[in-house]
């Protein structure tokens, strides 16, 4: 494949290494893969981007790296035997998309895709995943959700929360939850304060309940295709077969593979409802106000974007849209945000197999949210959120981290009398 | 039926000792000789004789082992291991340019990627001293908040690490006013190749202080500067500070910020208007003469802090895609003849009234026209990303969507400008292009930058072959040969010559001296007596003359020939 030749119309989980050659061959070693575009540098603690680089920092761990790595295995330089510790090159990448943010502005490169083929291939061949996540693989396999819990435990959280079974009567809008906040009871709240301000607000909402299957992200971005592939095509014949109209969730993850990734699977029909992330939605019902935050909440807040949800999909703006809609809050920007923000560690994979650098990177955007005087951390994310946590009780600061939702409650609630 | 693999590239160890002794200095954790660790530091970038390399798979790319050094003292101690155990090294930051292929000996890298502390800024005396990490955009932005700025930012992007730089030139957009990097440096403390010290400037008396880049004796600092990483690694620099005006940080963009499903919508392109203090003057002219002689003028004048013209550049620099560019390239959207000026209130709030009546002056004695909002005011607004790139510059690379495989860089007098350009489309008519990109770089314009108030330009016309084809890229690496051929015969200011592995100046130009190379291996002795500090470039030993390419000995002595000079032997 060289640079000019057409290349042949392929969905993203189509291809292969050989189709990205002549992008691997092209890495300049400008090396912004590692650093915040230039224009956002604001000090120079805060002016890397690439949390593997920051921790380790050897080439193989950034986005150049693993061009470099994909351009030698693709021309038989080397093969797995020769260099069997790349899988933690490939498998540390939290896939944040910091480095391909910045190599698309440049160059038109893609070198999260290039490692997320990589991995693809790896998996393919034997070679990976890391054993951590052969057993998520394994539990959504068996159990429909990464965690290996039993099905029977997936609604729980919904106990106290007015929503409709879809296994049981019809509903307009599937909330989908999301495998992590289900079953991790620390993270109910983001599911049950989603639930609530919807249903306050007049939405027909139902749940999948104990019938609700995993969306298939982490399977995706660890490289098990064909595993990705059977799970959405289930959730998209689930999801026809209930005939919902829209699907709304807060899980920044579930949210980038309904609406991104699907679209991107060989042979799968269209998905029909429209996908929202709850933040947009509830930014739009605030705006409609059939959300009203009354409510004074006093906080100093900085807001994380979570990579999926931000750099990913493009959301900026409708979290600190409903920020500012909050009486009381008042919002401190962090260095990095947006398309720059820093990742928490927590993704692709990465704090199932490599814990500590996880928990370092966490550590890190809670030096960066404190230096801004903030009391609280706001998020939406259940990735984000539990790895912050974790962080959050190692260090003991006094920083507090709070869902988005969880806020916006506080502010909507009526007051008994 | 023996199955039809392709031939592996096999790396090259350190005998264990040496191991060991590198491993007892950084720590387990700071030194990796695995086989895809040693890749990523295999010189694959921007450069064609590289890529050739590893078309071919030579296995002489790879280096055997990486160290990670924390600090001078930690760095001592690994060069004088090398020297020890004779084991070459290469010193290493982002590894663009100047890492020096290794060579048939088992090479060690040295990545200094844990020093990238700024140590001090000192806002009294006007200084910041730097580890060798520290890049362009974290300086300025922990300068500017204490009203300063270093004074420049490379084109090659704010990612360039200075104590790199310092082994270049440091060419700088707004280098009219400041100078180039090397006219910047108060002092260095480095480790030289054979394990000693080396603190120049008035640093290294004890107490002055470091602030004068003039220590006692001779020029150390002159004679180690743009050595190209051979003279030693650099573990402290010592910059000059200037007044800044702008404000503490560079303002959020308003347009919004991409994201990866809506990277390349246009919209996201449109930083806001100059920073304050400073204003970005876009001027077009109607052919090439009138705007070197525009140039010269507005030089001469002692208005500005920076004046460069772009050229075709300006496609690659401010389109969103490769198409756009290509596009922008064929259509001519940006004038092929411009230069753009930048503006600065740095003594007071009327200087930049005063200096834009100047320039107003100069540009209509000179036919010129400002882009404005009743003068093409699309391309005004397309040209926007420089309103933060000419002070801290980010988007270079654009220009580099397929490889950056070789450049004529040619520095002299302003009217050099016209030659170099006559010559460079007489390569191009020679050997046919190898892309759009190369022909719009050279017919339209060269980049051209007035440096050090117009004393001398630098010329840029590049060369991008698709990576993948190594047919083109040979025919861009004779491209550069050729062009330092030319340079030589036509007697053409001399020229960087980073790009190319074949001796520079001293073997090719007359005016230096017949046996300049032979004074320079004599200096290299002496700083290097092991030869081990970034072998194969820039000054070689004997030995290392040996083992170089036939072809490139030829092209070399060639060259000498036809200037009635020795052959190198």
């Amino acid at each position: 494949m060289t640079y000019y030749e057409k290349k042949p119309e392929k969905k993203f989980f189509e291809k292969e290494l050989v189709d990205y050659r002549d992008m691997v061959w092209g890495c300049a070693r400008c090396n912004w893969c590692q650093n915040q575009w230039g224009w956002n540098v604001k000090s120079a603690e805060f002016s890397e981007i690439c949390p593997a680089f920051h921790e380790f920092r050897i080439f193989p761990y950034s986005g150049m790296g693993k061009m470099h790595i994909a351009r030698a295995l693709l021309e038989g330089d080397f093969d797995y035997d020769d260099a069997p510790e790349m899988l933690d090159f490939i498998y540390t990448c939290t896939t944040c998309g910091a480095c391909e943010m910045n190599c698309q502005r440049l160059q038109d490169k893609e070198p999260l895709k290039v490692n997320e083929t990589l991995r693809a291939q790896f998996v393919r061949d034997g070679f990976g995943p890391k054993p951590e996540h052969k057993r998520l693989i394994t539990g959504v396999q068996h159990y429909d959700n990464p965690w290996m819990q039993p099905r029977s435990q997936r609604d729980r959280w919904a106990r106290t929360v007015p929503i409709k079974d879809l296994g049981r009567e019809p509903a307009q809008t599937l909330f989908f939850v999301g495998c992590t906040a289900a079953f991790n009871n620390t993270l109910w709240k983001m599911a049950q304060s989603t639930a609530m301000i919807l249903h306050e607000a007049g939405i027909d909402l139902g749940m999948f309940g104990k019938q609700e299957i995993c969306c298939g992200s982490p399977i995706a971005r660890i490289g098990d295709r064909e595993t990705f592939f059977t799970i959405a095509r289930r959730n998209i014949d689930l999801i026809h077969t209930s005939g919902v109209r829209q699907i709304i969730t807060f899980c920044p993850g579930c949210y980038r593979s309904l609406k991104y990734d699907y679209p991107e699977v060989p042979g799968l029909p269209k998905l029909k409802p429209a996908v929202y992330h709850a933040a947009e939605y509830i930014a739009q019902l605030i705006d409609e106000e059939r959300i009203t935050c009354h409510n004074t909440v006093p906080l100093k807040v900085t807001w994380h974007d979570p990579c999926h949800l931000g750099r990913h999909c493009g959301i900026y703006e409708a979290p600190r849209r409903i920020l500012r809609a909050i009486p009381g809050i008042e919002l401190i920007e962090m260095e990095r945000i947006k398309d720059q923000a820093w990742c928490c560690g927590g993704g692709g994979g990465a704090r199932a197999a490599y814990p500590d650098f996880a928990r370092a990177t966490a550590l890190k955007r809670i030096a960066e949210a404190q230096k801004t005087g903030a009391q609280a951390l706001v998020t939406q994310c259940p990735f984000c959120e539990q790895n912050l946590m974790d962080a959050l009780a190692q260090v003991q600061n006094g920083m507090q981290l709070f869902d988005l939702n969880e806020l916006v409650i506080r502010a909507s609630q009526k007051t008994k009398k | 039926m023996a199955e039809n693999k392709p031939r592996k590239v096999v790396q090259k160890r350190l005998p264990r000792e040496v191991y060991s002794a590198l491993k007892n200095v950084v720590g387990e954790r700071w030194i990796y000789e695995q086989r895809s660790v040693v890749e990523t530091y295999s010189k694959l970038s921007i450069e064609a004789s590289t890529f050739l390399r590893k078309h071919e798979k030579d296995p002489h790319l790879l280096p055997a082992c990486v160290v990670l050094p924390n600090s001078t003292e930690e760095i001592q101690a690994i060069v004088k291991i090398c020297n020890r155990y004779r084991v070459p090294f290469i010193p290493f930051t982002n590894g663009q340019v100047f890492c020096a292929p290794t060579n048939a000996q088992p090479t060690l890298i040295i990545h200094l990627s844990r020093m990238n502390k700024i140590l001090r800024i000192d806002t009294e005396n006007l200084s910041a001293t730097l580890q060798p990490y520290v890049d362009y955009g974290q300086l300025q932005a922990e300068a500017m908040k204490r009203g300063l700025w270093n004074g420049g930012c490379p084109l090659a992007t704010s990612l360039c690490k200075l104590a790199s730089q310092y082994s270049f030139a440091g060419l700088w957009q707004t280098d009219l006013k400041y100078g180039l990097l090397n006219r910047n440096i108060v002092s260095v403390k480095m480790v030289l190749p054979d394990g000693e010290i080396l603190v120049t400037g008035s640093r290294c008396i004890p107490k002055a202080g470091d602030f004068w880049e003039y220590g006692p004796g001779p020029d150390l600092l002159g004679l180690q500067r743009a050595a190209a990483g051979t003279s030693g690694i650099v573990t402290e620099i010592t910059v000059k500070l200037h007044t800044w005006v702008g404000d503490a940080s560079f303002p959020e963009i308003p347009a919004g910020r991409p994201s990866l499903v809506d990277v390349h919508e246009p919209k996201y392109d449109s930083p806001p208007a100059p920073l304050k203090n400073h204003k970005l003057y876009w001027i077009e002219f109607k052919d090439f003469q009138s705007q070197i002689r525009a140039m010269r003028e507005i030089a001469h004048a002692g208005i500005a802090i920076g004046l460069n013209a772009t050229g075709v550049y300006s496609a690659f620099y401010c389109s969103q895609t490769q198409e756009m560019t290509i596009q922008r390239c064929r259509t001519k959207f940006f004038p092929d003849w411009n230069c753009y000026v930048i503006l600065a209130n740095i003594t007071s709030d009327q200087q930049i009234p005063y200096e834009e009546r100047v320039l107003r002056q100069i540009v209509e004695e000179t036919g010129g026209i400002f882009l404005s909002e009743t003068h093409k005011p699309e391309v005004l607004d397309a040209l926007k990303p420089w309103n933060y790139d000419c002070i801290r510059h980010t988007t270079g690379f654009r220009m580099n969507r397929k490889m950056y495989a070789n450049a004529w860089l040619p520095v002299g007098p302003l009217d050099s400008a016209f030659e170099t350009t006559e010559q460079w489309k007489k390569a191009l008519d020679l050997f046919g292009e190898c892309d759009i990109t190369d022909r719009g770089g050279a017919d339209d314009t060269p980049f051209v930058y007035a440096l050090q108030r117009g004393h001398f330009c630098f010329f840029e016309t590049d060369n991008y072959p698709d990576p993948v084809l190594p047919e083109e890229i040979k025919k861009a690496q004779a491209f550069g040969i050729y062009g330092n051929a030319v340079f030589v015969t036509h007697n053409l200011g001399p020229m960087l010559m980073a790009f190319l592995n074949v001796e520079p100046l001293t073997t090719m130009f007359p005016e230096v001296g017949p046996n300049a190379h032979l004074l320079m291996r004599k200096l290299r002795e002496v700083f290097d007596p092991n030869s081990v500090c970034a072998p194969g470039r820039q000054v070689f030993t004997e030995e290392e003359w040996r083992q170089f390419p036939e072809d490139i000995k030829a092209a070399v002595n060639k060259m000498r020939a036809m200037h009635n000079l020795p052959a190198v032997v």
